[in-house]
C-alpha cells in the first residue's frame, strides 16, 4: 500500500502537487498558531523576501539540470549590484545604464565560468568556487569595502521597492515591484526550459552528456550558455538586491548560493541532473522564506531557526533520494 | 577507410586499419575484445578524430571531426552502450539537435511535429513505442529499438550496427534482420558488427576480419567458415607452456562451486578447483567472469548456490569471510580496489591483517610491521626505495606484487587474480608469472581471469571459458587452442550450434 | 511522507513554545550579528533584564554585519509581531528608518543600542559613549608616558559615528588636559590587521622618539602591536588598545600592550531592556545612555567583572 502510494508520487506532475501541498500545509500550521502570520503584509513580506533567492535559484535551476553546480552565485550577485553602483553613482551615468551593467557583469560572469568548465574541463564546483572566491575579491576592491549608495537616483530604489500595483489598485496598500520582476521572470525562466532548444538541450546534457555529444549537440557551446544564462539571473538578483537596500553592500553575498541550490532542491531538481522544473525552484523557495518567516512570527529562538531549516532541506533531499531509488 | 592509425595514451588502437562498403551491401566487422572494431567505427563516426590515414566517402577525400558532420555526410551508428538521455522522451530523443520549430513563434519547439513523426517512423518499425513515453521506462530491448530507429531517422546512406542484438529478443532479432533487408534493397551500405558469429551467415555479405588494431582479411560470406574466421581473428601461434609445476596426481580439491547463480549475470556455475592448480578463466567482456569472481569473494550477493572450501560448505556473504575461509581477491583495477595509493608500502601490505599489529589500546606495533613488510618484500621482491614509499609511486607490476603480499600476509590459500598483468609491461609481465609459479610451488591454488589468450593458453593447467554468465565448457592445457576458447566464448544460449 | 512528520512534530512543539510566552511583554531585539561573542554577550545581559523586570525578550540577528537584507527582513517579522517595544542596533541607518516609521505608527517605541539611527524616532539610544571612553584612554596614555612626549593614533575609519568618536575623544582630552603631549600623526586603517601593521610601521619609522600609540578598535590594535613588535619597540613604546580579542587579551598578559578599553556588551543588553520597559511604561527617557566602558590591564584582566566583558 505504501509503496503503490509512492509510486503514484514518483511521477513528476503529482510531485509538484506534493509540493505545493507542503507548502500550503505550511502556511495553514503558521496561521493557526499565530494570529500575526497570515497578515496582507506579512504575506506581502514573505513574497518580498523570496525574491532575491528566488532568482538566483531560477538561475542556477538550469545549471544544475545539466548536472553541474554554480558557487559563484552569491558573490557574482554582489559584485553585479556593486557594478551597477559604479555606473550609477560613481561615474554618474542613467539609471537604466546601471541596470544594464549589472546585469551583463552577472552574465560575463556566468560566461567565463561556462568557457573555464567546457573548454579548460575543470569540473564545476572548482571553477565556479574559484570565480566565488574572485568575484568577492573584487567586489570589495572596486566598492573600496564601503557600501555604495544609490542617494543621487531615486529612480532606482523604485525598481524594487515601487509600488505600481499600489497605484493600480487603490486601497490595496503596498505592494513591491520586485515581486512583479520575480514573477516576469518565472515566467520567462519557464519558457526557456520547456519551450526552447535551450531547454531541451539542458536536460539532454544532464541526462546522459555523452550521448548527447555523439547525437551531434555541440555540448561545449551549449554549457557556455546556460552558465552563462544563470550568471543573467544572478545579476538581475544583483540589480533587485541593489535596488531594494538602496545601496550596494559588498560584503554580503557569500552563502546565499546555498540558500539558493538548497530551494532548487527542495523543488525536486535531482543534483545528478536531467530532470528538474522551474515551479518546483519557485515552490521550494517559498517554502524555505514562509519558514524562516514563520519561526521568526513564532518567536522560535534563532538558533533553533537554523536547526530546523537544516532538518527540512535534509529531509527533502532524503526523501528526493528514496522515490529516485524506488524508480530505479 | 585506408591506413588509419589512432593512438590512445599508452596503446596503439588502430595500425594501418583498412575498410572498404559497398553500397546496398551488408558488410560485418568481426575481431576480438580490443581489436580495433567499435573505435575504428567511432572514427568514421566523428566521436574520435583519426591520428593518420585517410577516409574516402562517396569518391571524395573527407574529413569528419565531429558527429554532427557524419550525421550531414549520412553516416550514422547504432552504438553498443546505448546512447539515449533517460530523462527524455523517445520522440525528444530521436530528433534532439534538429528540433522543428513552431511556424509562428519560432524560438519554441514543436514537440507535436516530432511525436508525429517520431509515431510514423515507429509504425514503419513496427514498434508498439509510445513517441511520449520516457525512455528510461523502456525495456533495454525496446531502447535498443529506440537506437535503431533514430539511426534510420536520419535518411542515412551509411548505417553502423555496434552488437545491435545484445540485448534482443528473437521476435525482435528478426524484425532488425527484415529492416536491414530493406534498407539494403534500397541501397543504403550497412556496417555490421558483432561476436554472434553465427548471425553473420544470415544477414552479412561479405565479412572483414581485424585483429590487435589491423586489418586482416575480407572474405565473401558464402566462400567462409566460421572456423574460418575465428582462426582468422585469433591467428595461428604455438605457444610454450610457462606453469612450472604440474597438478598432482589425486590433489584435494581446495574450492568447489555448485550451481552458483545470479540473476541473469551467473547462471548455474559449476567448477572445482584443485591444489596447486593454475584454473584460467577466459571469455569475453561481460561473460560474467569479474563478476563470478566477486561472487566467490562475497563482494556480491548471489541468489543461490555453494561454495565448499577444503569440502566443507562455507556461508560467505561478505569480503570478510571470504578472507577468513582463505581467499583473496586482486581486483581488475588494483588501483581503485586493491590498493590506498596514497598510503605506503608497509600500510598496504598490513592492513587487512590489522589485528595481528596492534597493541593495547590500539596503537601499531610499527616495528612487528615494518619486519613483516620488509619480509615480504623480500620474498617476493618487490622493488621499492623503502617500505615507505606511497604505493602509487611503484610500476605497475610492483603494485601488484604489494596485493599479493597482503593476502599472503593473510594466509589465503586461493587467490583470485583478475586480469592480473593488465596495464603492465613485458618484463614486469614475466615476475607476475614468475609469481604465480612461486604461488604454486608452495602449495597455493590460483584462478587467474585474463582476457589475453596467450597468457591463459600458457599459464593455465586448466581453462574454464565463460560466455553471458555460463560456463561453456573447461578445457585442459594440452587440448586448449585460442580457437577452441573462442568458440566456448561466443557459444550462446539463443543459438544452434553451427560447428563445421 | 517521512517529512510531513518531521515537520508536523517541529510544529506541535513550536506552538506549544508560542503559546507559553504570550502573557508578558515581548520586547524584540534586532541586533547587528548573532554568532560573534561580543553579541552574544549583549544577549546575555538582555536576557537577564528580561528576567529580572518580568518580560519576554526575542534577540535575533544576522550571520554577518554585512547580511543589511537579513536584518531588514528580521526587523518586519519583528514589527508583524506588534511587539510592547522594539530595541534596534542598525547596520545600516538609511535602511531601516521606513520600518521605524512604522513602528512609529504602529505605537511602538523604538530603542537604539550600539549605535545610533540617523533619525529622532528612537526614544533613546544605548551605547558606548565613545568620546568618553577615549578620553579615558588618553588619560591613561598620559599617566603611562609621564604626561610629556609625542603620540600618534591609528583609527579605523574617519567616517563611521565610531571612528569619528574615538579619534576626537582622545584627541580633545589630550589637547585639553595635557599640553605636553604632542599629537603627531592619525592614519586610518580600515580596522584591517595588515593595513594597520604597515602604516604604523611608517608612522614609527617617521618618528623616531615617538613614545605611545593608540588602536581605536580591535583590528587597529592589532595592526600597532604587530608593528611594534616587527619593529624591536616592545617596552619602548606605549601601546594602549580597544575593545578586546585573543590577540590583544595576549598582548596585554605578555606586557607588549599596557592595557585597553573594553566597552561593556552585557551592560548595554542589560540597559536596552530596561529602557525598553520604561518605555512602556510610558517614562521619559534621556536621548542617550551611556551604556560604559571599562579600562582593563594586567592588574584587573582576571576580574570577574571584566571577564564578563571580554571575549576571545
Amino acid at each position: 500500500m505504501v509503496n503503490k502510494l509512492s509510486t503514484i508520487f514518483s511521477k513528476s506532475g503529482l510531485r509538484q502537487i506534493l509540493m505545493f501541498a507542503s507548502l500550503f500545509l505550511l502556511f495553514t500550521f503558521f496561521s493557526i498558531a499565530s494570529p500575526n502570520f497570515l497578515t496582507y503584509e506579512n504575506v506581502v513580506a514573505i513574497l518580498l523576501a523570496t525574491c532575491v533567492n528566488g532568482l538566483l535559484a531560477l538561475g542556477v535551476t538550469f545549471v544544475i539540470i545539466t548536472g553541474g553546480i554554480d558557487l559563484s552565485i552569491g558573490t557574482v550577485m554582489t559584485i553585479s549590484s556593486v557594478m551597477s553602483g559604479v555606473f550609477i553613482s560613481f561615474w554618474k551615468l542613467p539609471v537604466f545604464i546601471g541596470v544594464l551593467g549589472g546585469i551583463l557583469t552577472g552574465t560575463l560572469a556566468g560566461f567565463i565560468n561556462g568557457f573555464v568548465i567546457s573548454k579548460m574541463k575543470l569540473p564545476p564546483f572548482i571553477a565556479t568556487l574559484g570565480m566565488m572566491m574572485i568575484a568577492k575579491g573584487l567586489a570589495l576592491v572596486i566598492s573600496g569595502c564601503k557600501p555604495i549608495y544609490f542617494m543621487d537616483a531615486p529612480i532606482f530604489n523604485k525598481i524594487a521597492m515601487g509600488s505600481i500595483i499600489g497605484k493600480i489598485i487603490p486601497g490595496i496598500g503596498e505592494f513591491p515591484n520586485a515581486i512583479l520582476w520575480f514573477i516576469l521572470f518565472i515566467i520567462i525562466a519557464n519558457i526557456l526550459l520547456n519551450r526552447t532548444a535551450l531547454g531541451r538541450y539542458t536536460f539532454a546534457i544532464g541526462s546522459n552528456e555523452d550521448a548527447a555529444r555523439l547525437s551531434g549537440l555541440n555540448v561545449d557551446k551549449w554549457k557556455i550558455i546556460i552558465y552563462s544564462l544563470c550568471g543573467t539571473f544572478v545579476g538581475i538578483a544583483g540589480v533587485i538586491m541593489a535596488s531594494r537596500l538602496n545601496s550596494a553592500q559588498p560584503a554580503l553575498g557569500q552563502g546565499y548560493e546555498l540558500d539558493a541550490i538548497a530551494a532548487v532542491v527542495i523543488g525536486g531538481t535531482s543534483l545528478r541532473g536531467g530532470e528538474g522544473s522551474i515551479i518546483g525552484t519557485v515552490i521550494g523557495a517559498l517554502i524555505m522564506s514562509t519558514l524562516t518567516n514563520g519561526l521568526r512570527i513564532l518567536s522560535v529562538p534563532q538558533e533553533w531557526q537554523i536547526v530546523v531549516s537544516g532538518i527540512i532541506v535534509i529531509g527533502a533531499v532524503y526523501l528526493d533520494m528514496m522515490r529516485r531509488s524506488r524508480e530505479i | 577507410m585506408e591506413n588509419i592509425n589512432k593512438s590512445f595514451p599508452g596503446v596503439q588502437a588502430l595500425k594501418n586499419a583498412y575498410f572498404e562498403l559497398k553500397r546496398g551491401e551488408v558488410h560485418a566487422l568481426v575481431g576480438e575484445n580490443g581489436a580495433g572494431k567499435s573505435t575504428l567505427m567511432k572514427i568514421l563516426v566523428g566521436a574520435y578524430r583519426k591520428d593518420s590515414g585517410r577516409i574516402v566517402y562517396k569518391g571524395k577525400e573527407v574529413d569528419i571531426p565531429n558527429p554532427r558532420v557524419a550525421q550531414e555526410m549520412g553516416i550514422s551508428m547504432v552504438f553498443q552502450e546505448l546512447n539515449l538521455m533517460p530523462h527524455l522522451t523517445v520522440a525528444q530523443n530521436i530528433f534532439i539537435g534538429r528540433e522543428p520549430k513552431k511556424k509562428n513563434i519560432p524560438i519554441f519547439l514543436d514537440d507535436d511535429e516530432i511525436n508525429k513523426r517520431t509515431k510514423e517512423l515507429l509504425d514503419m518499425l513496427h514498434l508498439k513505442v509510445d513517441p511520449k513515453v520516457k525512455v528510461s521506462e523502456l525495456t533495454v530491448g525496446k531502447q535498443q529499438m529506440v537506437e535503431i530507429a533514430k539511426a534510420l531517422s536520419f535518411n542515412s546512406e551509411v548505417i553502423i550496427f555496434d552488437e545491435p542484438t545484445a540485448a534482443l529478443s528473437e521476435a525482435e532479432t528478426e524484425e532488425l534482420f527484415s529492416i536491414i533487408r530493406k534498407l539494403k534493397s534500397q541501397g543504403i551500405g550497412i556496417i555490421y558488427i558483432s561476436h554472434r558469429l553465427e548471425e553473420l551467415k544470415q544477414i552479412a555479405d561479405r565479412v572483414t576480419v581485424m585483429r590487435d588494431g589491423q586489418y586482416i582479411g575480407t572474405e565473401n560470406i558464402e566462400n567462409v567458415t566460421i572456423d574460418k574466421i575465428i582462426s582468422m581473428m585469433v591467428g595461428r601461434e604455438i605457444y610454450e607452456t610457462l606453469r612450472e609445476k604440474e597438478v598432482e596426481e589425486g590433489a584435494e580439491i581446495v574450492l568447489a562451486v555448485r550451481n552458483l547463480r545470479r540473476g541473469k549475470i551467473l547462471k548455474n556455475i559449476n567448477f572445482e578447483l584443485r591444489k596447486g592448480e593454475i584454473l584460467g578463466f577466459a571469455g569475453l567482456i561481460g561473460a560474467g567472469r569479474t563478476e563470478l569472481a566477486r561472487a566467490i569473494f562475497g563482494a556480491d550477493p548471489i541468489n543461490s548456490g555453494e561454495i565448499y572450501v577444503k569440502s566443507k560448505k562455507v556461508n560467505i556473504k561478505n569480503p570478510w569471510d571470504a578472507i577468513k575461509h582463505g581467499i583473496g581477491y586482486l581486483s581488475e583495477d588494483r588501483k581503485r580496489y586493491g590498493l590506498m595509493p596514497n598510503l605506503d608500502v608497509k600500510t598496504n601490505i598490513i592492513l587487512p591483517s590489522m589485528s595481528e599489529f596492534l597493541k593495547a589500546l590500539g596503537f601499531v606495533d610499527d616495528k612487528k610491521a615494518e619486519k613483516v613488510s620488509n619480509e615480504y618484500v623480500q620474498r617476493l621482491k618487490i622493488r621499492t626505495p623503502s617500505i615507505r614509499q606511497k604505493v602509487m609511486n611503484l610500476s605497475g607490476g610492483n603494485q601488484q606484487k604489494v596485493v599479493v603480499a597482503k593476502w599472503l600476509l593473510r594466509n589465503c590459500d586461493i587467490l583470485i587474480f583478475d586480469e592480473p598483468t593488465r596495464g603492465i609491461d613485458v618484463g614486469a609481465k614475466n615476475e607476475i608469472y614468475k609469481l604465480i609459479n612461486e604461488l604454486i610451488k608452495e602449495g597455493k591454488s590460483i584462478i587467474m581471469i585474463s582476457s589475453e589468450l596467450p597468457e591463459i593458453l600458457r599459464m593455465s593447467h586448466r581453462i574454464a571459458v565463460m560466455c553471458e554468465g555460463r560456463i561453456t565448457g573447461i578445457l585442459n592445457s594440452e587440448e586448449a587452442t585460442e580457437e577452441k576458447i573462442l568458440k566456448y566464448a561466443t557459444m550462446y544460449e539463443d543459438q544452434k550450434e553451427v560447428l563445421i | 511522507m517521512k517529512r510531513f512528520l518531521i515537520v508536523s512534530l517541529m510544529f506541535i512543539f513550536l506552538i506549544g513554545l508560542s503559546i507559553t510566552s504570550a502573557q508578558r511583554p515581548y520586547i524584540a531585539m534586532v541586533s547587528k550579528g548573532f554568532q560573534h561573542q561580543f553579541w552574544q554577550a549583549v544577549k546575555s545581559g538582555a536576557e537577564k533584564a528580561a528576567k529580572d523586570l518580568g518580560v519576554t525578550i526575542t534577540f535575533e540577528g544576522p550571520e554577518s554585519e554585512a547580511m543589511v537584507d537579513k536584518q531588514i527582513e528580521m526587523l518586519q517579522a519583528a514589527l508583524a509581531k506588534k511587539p510592547a517595544a522594539l530595541c534596534i542596533a542598525a547596520l545600516d541607518s538609511k535602511a531601516v528608518i521606513p520600518y521605524l516609521e512604522k513602528a512609529r505608527q504602529m505605537g511602538i517605541p523604538v530603542i537604539g543600542f550600539d549605535s545610533g539611527v540617523d533619525s529622532d524616532i528612537p526614544v533613546t539610544t544605548v551605547a558606548t559613549d565613545n568620546i568618553k571612553a577615549a578620553g579615558h584612554a588618553a588619560d591613561k596614555m598620559a599617566e603611562f608616558i609621564g604626561r610629556i612626549g609625542e603620540v600618534a593614533l591609528v583609527v579605523h575609519d574617519q567616517t563611521s559615528r565610531t571612528g569619528i568618536d574615538r579619534r576626537d575623544g582622545f584627541v580633545n582630552r589630550i589637547k585639553q588636559k595635557y599640553p605636553l603631549i604632542k599629537i603627531v600623526d592619525i592614519q586610518y586603517g580600515g580596522g584591517d590587521h595588515l593595513k594597520s601593521t604597515d602604516l604604523t610601521k611608517a608612522i614609527i619609522q617617521a618618528h623616531p622618539r615617538l613614545k605611545g600609540i593608540f588602536g581605536a578598535n580591535e583590528g587597529s590594535a592589532i595592526g600597532v602591536i604587530n608593528a611594534v613588535r616587527e619593529m624591536n619597540k616592545v617596552g619602548k613604546i606605549v601601546v594602549i588598545g580597544y575593545d578586546s580579542g585573543k590577540l590583544q587579551i595576549e598582548a596585554i598578559k605578555s606586557g607588549l600592550m599596557k592595557g585597553a578599553i573594553t566597552q561593556n556588551p552585557v551592560g548595554m543588553g542589560y540597559m536596552a531592556v530596561e529602557a525598553a520597559v520604561k518605555a512602556i511604561k510610558g517614562e521619559k527617557l534621556p536621548k542617550f545612555i551611556d551604556s560604559g566602558f571599562y579600562w582593563y590591564d594586567k592588574t584587573n584582566i582576571d576580574d570577574p567583572k571584566i571577564r564578563e566583558c571580554l571575549y576571545e
